[in-house]
C-alpha cells in the first residue's frame, strides 16, 4: 500500500464559476442574434467551436490514456486536470443539436439536385449521406462517453480504496482506447472538416487535425495548471520542474503539426493535381491569403521560438502565454480549415463580431464543468500509486 | 623535488560523498578544482558552482547559419547560376527548397557543436594530461569519485589542502606532478619521409584514376556506344554514312510553300503582307532590320551603310521606284534575292520578313512625310 | 493477483551489480579471443558478402540490365533494398534520440546497439541508390557540382533531398554514436593492458579525463544533439517517402505518405533490434543489461507502430474509394487482387495481423514467439515497398505499357550480400566496441545518483 500523502483541498471560489455562468449567458444570447442575423454564417462559427471543444475534452482523454499506458510519473498529480476537461465528451450530445439543422449550409452533400448532377459526388452518397452521417457522429460520441465513464471511475474509486488494481484496469482501458481513438478521431475530421469540401480529400486530413487538437488540449492543461498552482490549489511539492513535461510537450507537438501541415502542403502544392489544390487556392483567395500565412507564424514560429529554450518550459509566465497563445492558434487553425467554404464565392468580410461570441460558450462550458467536477472531486489522484513519484519529480 | 606540482587528488566511495565534498570545495572558495566521475552525476554542476553550458549558442549560430546559406545558394543555382523552371515551379520554390535547407541545418548544427565542444570547451585531445596513467584515473574510470584541487589555485597551500581533502572523508589523497615536456621536431627525417610517400602516392592515384582508369572498360563503355553518331561511319548503310537524308517528299514541320520562287520579280499584286503593321510587329520587323539590312542598307534605309564603296552600292530604299513596289515584291526579295543581294529565307522566318516589310514602309514614310504626318505625329506628342 | 507495484520503479538493470563489474562484464568481448561460434557466424556472413559482391561486380560491368528492372518498372528491388535498410535504421535513432528526450532510462542498455545498427543500416542502404545509378564511379555529381555544361544538381528534386538526407543521417549518427563512446573509449584506456590497444583507445578517446566539468557540456552536447536527430530522423524518412509521394502516380501520391513511412520505419526497425538483441544477450551474457522488461517494452513499440501502419493502410484505401479517382481506385483493387496479390496479402498479415499477438503479455515476454513474429515484420515491411513500389508501376496509365517485373538472380544477389554487409560489420562492431554504453548503464544502476536527485539511497 503507497503510504498516504497529505493533500488538503482548497475549494475553488463561487465567483469563478458565476463568471463561467455570465460567460455562458452572454455567449448563449449572443449566439442566437448571431443566428438570426446570418445563420448561414452562424452555423460555420458555431462548427469552430464545436470542434473546439471537441478536440479539448477528446485530446484530454487521449491525454489520461498516454500517461497510464507511457508509465509516466511527472504526470500524476495533474491528472484530474484532463479529467474533468474530458468531462465536456457527454455535452458534445447538447451542443451537436444546432449543428444538425444546418446540414444544407454546412454540407454541399446534402443538395440532392447538385449531387445528381456531379458524378464524383454521386459515388460518395454510400459514405455522404445524412443517416449514415448522424449514425457515425452518435457512434463517437458514444464511444467517448463510455471510455470516459469507465476512466474516470475507476480514478475516482481509487481515491477512496487505493487499490492498484484500478490502476491496471486503467491500463489495459487506454491500450484499448488508443486505437479506438485513432479511428473516432479521424471520422470526427474526415466527418465535420473534410466533408465540407465533399470534393477534397486528403489521408493525412485525420493525423492533421489530431496534432491541432493534442496542442490545444496540452495547452488547456497548462494553463490550468500554472493558474491553480499561482493560487495555491495545487500540492506544495509541485514545483516549477514539474511544468517541463507539459511545455516540452507542447513543443514537441507545435512541431509535429507544423510537420504534417508541412508533409500536407508539400505533396499537394508538389504534383499541383487540380482535384487536390484547389483546396489551398480557396484558401490564398483574397484576405485569407493573410490568414494562411498567419497561421504559420500563429501556429508555428512563435510558439517554436517562444518554447524553444530549457528555462521557458518551467518558467509559469511564459508557459501561461504561450498556452493562451496556443488556445488561439488552434482556434485560427479550425477557422482556416472551416471558414473558406464559406467564404468561395461570396464577398463577405472575414472576420466580424460573430466570431468572437461563439467562443465565449466553449471558454464558459470549461470554466464550470472544470468548476464544478473540482467541488465534487479531489484535485489530485490523491491515492494513486505513483503519485508519490510524480511529486517527487526532478528533472 | 624537481617536478612541479599539477594538484592534489582524493578518492570517494559514494555519489553522496563526492556531492558533499565538491559542495564544499566551491563553497571554502577553490575555483581551479575538478571533479572526476565515471557517468554524470545530477547536481553536480550546481553543487561545483559552475555557470550552464553555453554551448547552445553555438549550435543556434550555425545552424541558422547553415541554412541560411543552404537557402543562397539554392537560390543562386536554381535562379540566378542556370535558371531553369522545373515541372512548372516558380524559380525560388520556397516548400521545395524546405528539405535540404533542413538537412543543412540540422548537419552545421550538430558538427559544429561537436566541434565546438570537443575543440573550445574541451581543449582536448591532451594526451599528455598530468592526470592521465595515474592511478587516480584508472579509479575514476571505472567506478571511484575523484575530486582535484591544483596547485594553479589562488588559495591552494599544500599543507592545507591535503587536511582539507582528509576532513572531506576523500581516501588516496595522492599529489599529481607534470609531466616533463616533449618535444617534437617538424624536420625529422622520418616524418618527412611519411608526408613525401603519402604526397606521391595520392597524386599518382589520382592521376592513375583521372587520366588511365577512366577510359578502360567497363568504364569507357558508355562513351563506346552501338549508336548512331553524325559524322561517323556507321555499319548499319550500305554507304557507311552515320548522318541520313530525309525520306524524298518529307516536309518540315510549319513549311509554307513559295509558288513565285522560279520568277525574277514578282510583278503582279499575288502577295499582301499578312501581319496588322502593330508595335509588337514593328518591333520585330525594326529588330530583323537592324540585323540583316542595316549593313548594307543603312539604318534609315538611306544606302549609306559602311560598306558602301566596298560592294556594288546598295540602292535607298527611298527612291521612288522603291517606294512605288507592292508589300509583295519587297517580300519577294528578301525571300529570293535579287542581283547581288542574296536569300533571307534561311535566316529569317515567313512572319520576320513580312515584319521587316511593314519597317520599310515605316521607314519611307518617315523619310517622305506629308503634312498630314507631321500634324499627326505632333498632335500625338502632345497628347502624351 | 496484482503483479506491479506501481508505487516502486523497476530497476532498468538487474541484480545491482557494482560499478567494476559492468566495466567486466562489456569489456570482457574486446579482452577475449573470439571464439569457434563467432568464426562460424562471421564465415556465414562472409559469404553472403561475398554473394553480394559477385552480384554487385557483375552489375558494374555489364550495367544494370542484369537486374529485373524495365519499363514501366524503373524501380525494383534497388530501390526496395534502399527504403528497407534506411527504416532498419531508424529503430536505432529513436532509441538513442527520442527515447532520451523522453528520460526513458531503459533505453541505456541498448541504445549503443542501436544506434550501431543505425549506421550499418544506413551504409547498407546507401549503396543502393548508387549502384542503381548504374556508373558508381560519377556518383560525385549527386552533390552540388556543376558538370561541364555547368548545370547544378536539381534542387527541387527529391531524389537530391535524398543525397542530403541520407548523407546528414550518417554524419549526424555517427557523430552522436562517437559522442557517446569517448567516456567509454576513456574507460577502456584505462583499465587495458595491452599497449597496441592503449594507443588506439588513448586516440579514440581525445583524451577524455571524466571531469564533471566537461560532462556538464557533453550532457549538454549529447542533450542537443539528441534534439536534432529526433526531427532528422523524422525528416530521412520523410523525403524517402517524398521520393514517391510527390510524383502523380496512383498509389504514390497520397498525402498520409511521410508518417506512415516513418511508423512503418520504426516498426521495422525495432523488429531488426529485437532480432539481434536476443542473441546479443545470450552470446554476450548480457541479461542483467538487456533484461526480458527491454524486449516487453520494444515489443509494445512494434505493436503501436503495426497499428499506425495499420491506420495508413486502411486510410489509404478508404480515401483511394472517397476520393472519386479512378486511377486511384484501380490501383489499391489491382493491389489485393491483382497479380501481385499475394505480396500485398504477405504485407498485411505480417505486419498488421500477426503484430497483434503482441496483445498478450506472454507472448510479448517470450523470446521464441517474439523472434518469430519480429522476423515476419521485416518480411512484411519487406514487402511493403515491394508493394508499394512494383504493384504501382507495373501498370501503367495506358494498358499497352503495361508489364510485369521478375528480378533476376542478380537482384537476389545483391539483396543477400546487402544482409552480408550489414551482419558482417554487426559482428565486427561486437568484438571491437562495447555493445553497451558503460558510462550510461552506470548512471542509472541503483544508487548511482546523490540521494536528493532522485537517486535511491545508497547503503
Amino acid at each position: 500500500m503507497p503510504d498516504n500523502i497529505e493533500y488538503k483541498k482548497k475549494e475553488i471560489p463561487g465567483s469563478v464559476e458565476k463568471i463561467g455562468w455570465i460567460l455562458l449567458g452572454l455567449g448563449v444570447i449572443l449566439g442566437a442574434v448571431a443566428f438570426l442575423v446570418d445563420s448561414s454564417r452562424a452555423f460555420f462559427t458555431y462548427l469552430i467551436t464545436f470542434m473546439f471543444v471537441l478536440s479539448v475534452a477528446v485530446g484530454a482523454l487521449f491525454i489520461v490514456a498516454l500517461e497510464y499506458l507511457a508509465g509516466a510519473d511527472w504526470s500524476v498529480p495533474f491528472r484530474r486536470i484532463p479529467e474533468f476537461f474530458a468531462g465536456a465528451i457527454p455535452f458534445l450530445a447538447l451542443l451537436v443539436i444546432p449543428l444538425l439543422f444546418g446540414f444544407h449550409d454546412l454540407f454541399h452533400w446534402t443538395h440532392t439536385e447538385d449531387v445528381e448532377a456531379d458524378k464524383i459526388l454521386q459515388g460518395k452518397t454510400p459514405y455522404l449521406n445524412e443517416v449514415f452521417f448522424i449514425i457515425r457522429t452518435v457512434f463517437c460520441i458514444g464511444v467517448w462517453y463510455i471510455f470516459y465513464r469507465l476512466f474516470t471511475r475507476n480514478s475516482r474509486k481509487q481515491d477512496e480504496t487505493g487499490d492498484q488494481l484500478l490502476t491496471r484496469k486503467n491500463i489495459t482501458l487506454s491500450a484499448i482506447f488508443i486505437p479506438v481513438f485513432a479511428v473516432t478521431i479521424t471520422i470526427a475530421a474526415v466527418d465535420w472538416l473534410m466533408t465540407l469540401e465533399p470534393h477534397w480529400f486528403s489521408t493525412i486530413f485525420g493525423i492533421y487535425f489530431f496534432s491541432g487538437s493534442m496542442i490545444a488540449t496540452l495547452a488547456a492543461i497548462t494553463l490550468t495548471a500554472v493558474l491553480l498552482k499561482e493560487k495555491g490549489y495545487l500540492h506544495p511539492k509541485i514545483t516549477n520542474e514539474h511544468f517541463y513535461s507539459l511545455g516540452a510537450l507542447m513543443f514537441a507537438f507545435v512541431n509535429f503539426w507544423a510537420y504534417i501541415a508541412f508533409s500536407q502542403y508539400m505533396l499537394i502544392w508538389y504534383a499541383d493535381l487540380p482535384e487536390t489544390t484547389f483546396w489551398f487556392l480557396q484558401r490564398w483567395e483574397g484576405p485569407m491569403m493573410y490568414i494562411s500565412i498567419g497561421l504559420i507564424f500563429v501556429h508555428f514560429v512563435i510558439p517554436y521560438f517562444g518554447l524553444v529554450s530549457l528555462p521557458s518550459k518551467t518558467d509559469p509566465k511564459r508557459l501561461k502565454i504561450m498556452s493562451v497563445w496556443l488556445l488561439f492558434a488552434h482556434g485560427l487553425n479550425l477557422y482556416w480549415l472551416i471558414m473558406p467554404t464559406y467564404f468561395s464565392g461570396k464577398e463577405v468580410p472575414v472576420i466580424t463580431w460573430m466570431d468572437f461570441t461563439f467562443p465565449l460558450i466553449a471558454i464558459a462550458l470549461f470554466i464550470i464543468i472544470f468548476v464544478i467536477h473540482a467541488k465534487k472531486f479531489n484535485l489530485m489522484p490523491v491515492r494513486d500509486p505513483k503519485l508519490r513519484k510524480g511529486l517527487d519529480f526532478h528533472l | 623535488m624537481s617536478k612541479i606540482l599539477y594538484g592534489y587528488t582524493a578518492l570517494f566511495d559514494s555519489p553522496d560523498g563526492i556531492m558533499a565534498a565538491a559542495q564544499k570545495t566551491a563553497d571554502d572558495g577553490f575555483t581551479k578544482f575538478d571533479v572526476h566521475t565515471p557517468y554524470p552525476v545530477h547536481g553536480m554542476d550546481k553543487a561545483m558552482k559552475v555557470k550552464p553550458s553555453k554551448l547552445g549558442f553555438v549550435t543556434l549560430f550555425f545552424g541558422l547559419l547553415g541554412g541560411a546559406l543552404a537557402m543562397l545558394f539554392m537560390y543562386w543555382t536554381m535562379a540566378v547560376d542556370y535558371p531553369m523552371v522545373i515541372g512548372g515551379k516558380p524559380l525560388f520554390p520556397l516548400p521545395a527548397f524546405g528539405p535540404v535547407t533542413f538537412e543543412v541545418i540540422v548537419l552545421a548544427a550538430t558538427l559544429s557543436t561537436v566541434a565546438a565542444m570537443i575543440a573550445l570547451f574541451f581543449y582536448l585531445p591532451q594526451n599528455n594530461h598530468p592526470l592521465h596513467d595515474t592511478d587516480y584515473m584508472k579509479n575514476v574510470s571505472s567506478d571511484k569519485y575523484g575530486l582535484c584541487i591544483e596547485a594553479g589555485d589562488p588559495l591552494f597551500d599544500e599543507k592545507k589542502v591535503k587536511t582539507f581533502l582528509d576532513a572531506a572523508g576523500g581516501k588516496n589523497i595522492t599529489p599529481i606532478y607534470n609531466p616533463d615536456p616533449v618535444k617534437y621536431p617538424l624536420l625529422q627525417p622520418r616524418f618527412l619521409s611519411v608526408l613525401l610517400v603519402v604526397a606521391l602516392s595520392v597524386s599518382g592515384l589520382t592521376y592513375f584514376t583521372l587520366n588511365k582508369l577512366m577510359y578502360m572498360p567497363p568504364f569507357d563503355w558508355m562513351s563506346e556506344q552501338e549508336k548512331l553518331t553524325p559524322q561517323r561511319t556507321y555499319r548499319l548503310f550500305e554507304d557507311g554514312y552515320g548522318m541520313r537524308m530525309p525520306v524524298q517528299g518529307t516536309v518540315a514541320r510549319g513549311f509554307m510553300p513559295y509558288p513565285y520562287r522560279d520568277q525574277p520579280v514578282l510583278e503582279e499584286e499575288g502577295l499582301a503582307n499578312p501581319l496588322l503593321a502593330t508595335e509588337e510587329v514593328l518591333t520585330l520587323g525594326k529588330n530583323k532590320y537592324n540585323t540583316f539590312c542595316s549593313p548594307c542598307h543603312g539604318d534609315h534605309g538611306d544606302g549609306d551603310s559602311r560598306l558602301r564603296g566596298y560592294f556594288p552600292n546598295p540602292p535607298s530604299l527611298h527612291t521612288p521606284r522603291a517606294r512605288e513596289w507592292s508589300d509583295g515584291q519587297i517580300y519577294h526579295v528578301l525571300t529570293v534575292g535579287q542581283n547581288v543581294m542574296a536569300s533571307y529565307e534561311p535566316y529569317t522566318t515567313r512572319e520576320e520578313r513580312w515584319a521587316i516589310v511593314h519597317y520599310i514602309r515605316a521607314l519611307q514614310r518617315a523619310k517622305n512625310a506629308s503634312d498630314a504626318d507631321i500634324q499627326l505625329v505632333r498632335s500625338d506628342n502632345n497628347a502624351r | 493477483m496484482n503483479a506491479v507495484d506501481y508505487t516502486k520503479e523497476p530497476p532498468v538493470v538487474e541484480g545491482r551489480p557494482a560499478l567494476a563489474d559492468i566495466d567486466e562484464m562489456v569489456a570482457r568481448p574486446l579482452d577475449e579471443r573470439p571464439t569457434k561460434k563467432f568464426y562460424i557466424a562471421l564465415s556465414i556472413t562472409l559469404t553472403m558478402l561475398l554473394i553480394g559482391a559477385v552480384s554487385l561486380g557483375y552489375t558494374l560491368f555489364y550495367g544494370i540490365g542484369m537486374w529485373g528492372n524495365n519499363q514501366p518498372v524503373g524501380w525494383g528491388f534497388d530501390i526496395i533494398n534502399f527504403v528497407f535498410w534506411v527504416g532498419i535504421g531508424h529503430a536505432g535513432t529513436l532509441i538513442s534520440a527520442i527515447l532520451f528526450l523522453l528520460r526513458q532510462k531503459w533505453r541505456t542498455g541498448i541504445a549503443r546497439f542501436a544506434e550501431a545498427m543505425t549506421i550499418f543500416a544506413v551504409m547498407t542502404a546507401g549503396l543502393f541508390p548508387l549502384i542503381h545509378t548504374g556508373r558508381v564511379w560519377l556518383a560525385g555529381y549527386l552533390f552540388p557540382y556543376p558538370n561541364q555544361h555547368h548545370l547544378w544538381v536539381n534542387f527541387t528534386s527529391p531524389l537530391v533531398w535524398d543525397v542530403f538526407a541520407v548523407s546528414t543521417y550518417l554524419t549526424v549518427s555517427f557523430v552522436f554514436w562517437y559522442v557517446g563512446l569517448i567516456p567509454d573509449f576513456a574507460t577502456l584506456r584505462d583499465r587495458t593492458k595491452s599497449t597496441v590497444k592503449k594507443v588506439i583507445y588513448s586516440v579514440c578517446s581525445l583524451g577524455w579525463r571524466h571531469s564533471a566539468r566537461h560532462w556538464q557540456h557533453y550532457e549538454k552536447a549529447y542533450m542537443l544533439l539528441a534534439g536534432f536527430a529526433t526531427p532528422l530522423v523524422l525528416s530521412v524518412h520523410t523525403i524517402v517517402s517524398f521520393d514517391f509521394a510527390v510524383s502523380i502516380i496512383p498509389g504514390w501520391h497520397t498525402t498520409i505518405f511521410p508518417p506512415y513511412f516513418v511508423a512503418g520505419a520504426i516498426f521495422s526497425g525495432f523488429a531488426m533490434v529485437v532480432k539481434i538483441l536476443i542473441f546479443v544477450r545470450k552470446v554476450f551474457d548480457l541479461e542483467d543489461i538487456i533484461t526480458i522488461n527491454h524486449f516487453e517494452k520494444m515489443n509494445k513499440i512494434i505493436l503501436v507502430t503495426g497499428l499506425m501502419v495499420g491506420y495508413a493502410y486502411a486510410m489509404e484505401f478508404f480515401i483511394a474509394w472517397y476520393s472519386g479517382v479512378n486511377a486511384e481506385l484501380f490501383v489499391f483493387i489491382n493491389r489485393a487482387l491483382g497479380p501481385y496479390a499475394w505480396s500485398y496479402w504477405i504485407m498485411v498479415s505480417c505486419n498488421v495481423v500477426f503484430p497483434q499477438l503482441f496483445w498478450f503479455k506472454k507472448i510479448r515476454r517470450s523470446i521464441p514467439a517474439m523472434f518469430v513474429i519480429a522476423l515476419l515484420v521485416n518480411v512484411g515491411m519487406w514487402f511493403e515497398r515491394f508493394v508499394i513500389i512494383v504493384t504501382s508501376l507495373h501498370r501503367d496509365f495506358l494498358p499497352s505499357s503495361w508489364g510485369m517485373y521478375i528480378p533476376t538472380l542478380t537482384d537476389f544477389g545483391i539483396l543477400i550480400g546487402s544482409f552480408g554487409l550489414f551482419f558482417t560489420l554487426l559482428l565486427l562492431f561486437t568484438k571491437t566496441l562495447p555493445v553497451v554504453s558503460i558510462s550510461e548503464v552506470k548512471a542509472v544502476v541503483d544508487g548511482s545518483q546523490p540521494s536528493r536527485h532522485g537517486g535511491e539511497t545508497h547503503e
